[in-house]
């Protein structure tokens, strides 16, 4: 397991190894014990800290600037840009390893919602990475890339019906048994809606949730925007949601087109979101709440700015300084 | 409640839609439908472009509604085989001049694209004309020719 020239890598010892036979209930149990030891289970009222603070997802673009925050202890990568087994990580990334920050990789490829069982090589891949990086947790998302052979480049929504939560729960269990951490789950934005929707949002994600034992990645932008194009309210949701549950938050931008909200990650978190930051904290401080950048970078003054928005909103820590 | 194989056929039928021309399934919002599809070409010229910076920028401004254009009912095969295909199709082809030939030629000689499947390293010399001259890999390492040095 090489990290290019900076030496061993370190891995915690994973937890149950990879083929050991587990029941359900026995790793919904572990996967809440680690949730706790995350942080993610303490009450909210009382408690306004959150574990990893602040932070931002790390992309080649802005290794830079990711490197010089000096209050970063949490960042997020995109499994599919890192190389297997045989290639170097990052330099960048892996000093942020060995600096003690936490890195998480995010899945954006093993289609857990579609039809199919997830390809097993993928899988493999994610767990590959988060020993790699000493992951505390690996996420991915309740969505499908690809169906009947051909990719759709983005993710796109299930329908909230039984079949799908079979379909998904199949999948996201197929990812467990290959995994030395507990995974997060993230709800996607869309701008469709299937014909067949059975249940509603929050019960779609919590019997999801309650099935898997994973755990909930939280992205407000998300929230925002299914609202706004559905023409409700995101504090309905949100007061729906296990919030106990949240592994970590995302916080992204977004821009109006023709009339609909999308959720671009390459635009400025507009206020509404860091409205929804400041309910979503009054009701439950997150162990990390990340911006997520994927494009058209704007100075680093900007992004320093934009950081400290987001923890102003959330009365947490800067992290820029 | 719809079972495995009927949520696989509706998921390929929306997928379809949205990347490979095909009609709007029944019971979703064609509006929707397609504002996603057009927020889904607009993403990909986006990744395109980070994989094919000179290419791209040589449309400028015009690169998104010129890649959308052509894009459009093509389902994306990864950024790298996206722009490389526009670059050798006849809408791209006469586009490609100057810096953006040297960027389409020197991944050329470098790689072995079929059009068909994944691109592959070459492991044998090779080289193709670019503007003024004649570019060559061999051994990995690439050399320019000029024509009039």
């Amino acid at each position: 397991m090489s990290r290019g020239t900076t030496g061993e890598a370190r891995n915690d010892a994973p937890r149950g190894g990879a083929g050991e036979a587990r029941s359900d209930a026995a790793r919904s149990d572990a996967a809440r014990s680690d949730a706790a030891r995350s942080g993610a289970s303490r009450s909210g009222a009382d408690d306004a800290t959150s574990r990893y603070g602040v932070a931002i997802g790390w992309r080649r673009e802005i290794s830079g600037f990711v490197a010089d925050l000096p209050g970063l202890r949490f960042t997020e990568v995109v499994a599919e840009s890192l190389p297997g087994r045989a290639g170097d990580l990052p330099a960048q990334l892996a000093a942020l390893c060995d600096r003690g920050v936490a890195v998480v990789p995010h899945g954006v490829r093993l289609s857990l919602g579609g039809a199919e069982p997830v390809d097993p090589a993928r899988v493999k891949h994610l767990a590959d990475c988060a020993v790699r990086l000493s992951s505390p947790l690996v996420s991915e998302h309740i969505a499908f890339v690809r169906a009947g052979g051909t990719e759709a480049g983005h993710l796109l929504p299930v329908p909230r019906s039984a079949s799908a939560v079979e379909a998904i729960v199949d999948n996201v269990r197929r990812t467990q048994a290959e995994l030395p951490v507990p995974i997060a789950l993230e709800p996607i934005a869309t701008l469709l809606d299937w014909p067949d929707d059975e249940l509603d949002e929050a019960d779609f994600l919590t019997e999801i949730l309650d099935r898997t034992g994973a755990l909930l990645l939280l992205d407000v932008a998300n929230i925002y925007a299914n609202a706004r194009n559905r023409g409700g309210d995101p504090l309905d949701l949100l007061d729906r949601l296990p919030l106990e549950r949240v592994a970590y938050v995302h916080v992204a931008g977004g821009a109006e087109h023709s009339g609909l909200y999308h959720d671009t990650h390459t635009d400025a978190v507009p206020a509404d979101v860091l409205d929804l930051v400041t309910a979503l904290c009054e009701r439950r401080v997150p162990p990390a709440l990340m911006l997520e950048r994927d494009g058209d970078y704007p100075a680093a003054q900007t992004l320093r700015n934009e950081l400290d928005a987001i923890a102003d909103a959330a009365g947490l820590p800067r992290i820029t300084a | 409640m719809i079972g495995r194989d009927e949520l696989a056929r509706r998921q390929a039928a929306l997928v379809a839609a949205l990347v490979a021309g095909a009609p709007t399934p029944a019971g979703f919002d064609e509006t929707r439908v397609r504002a996603s599809a057009s927020a889904l070409l607009r993403k990909r010229a986006g990744e395109v472009a980070a994989v094919w910076p000179v290419l791209s920028s040589s449309y400028s401004p015009q690169w998104n509604s010129v890649f959308t254009a052509w894009a459009a009912g093509r389902p994306p095969l990864g950024a790298l085989r996206d722009g490389w295909d526009f670059a050798r199709s006849a809408v791209g082809g006469t586009g490609v001049v100057g810096a953006a030939a040297e960027e389409v030629a020197e991944r050329e000689v470098r790689w072995r694209y079929d059009g068909r499947t994944a691109p592959r390293r070459r492991r044998l010399p090779a080289a193709r004309r670019v503007p003024g001259g004649l570019l060559v890999q061999a051994f990995g390492r690439l050399f320019r020719i000029d024509r009039h040095p």
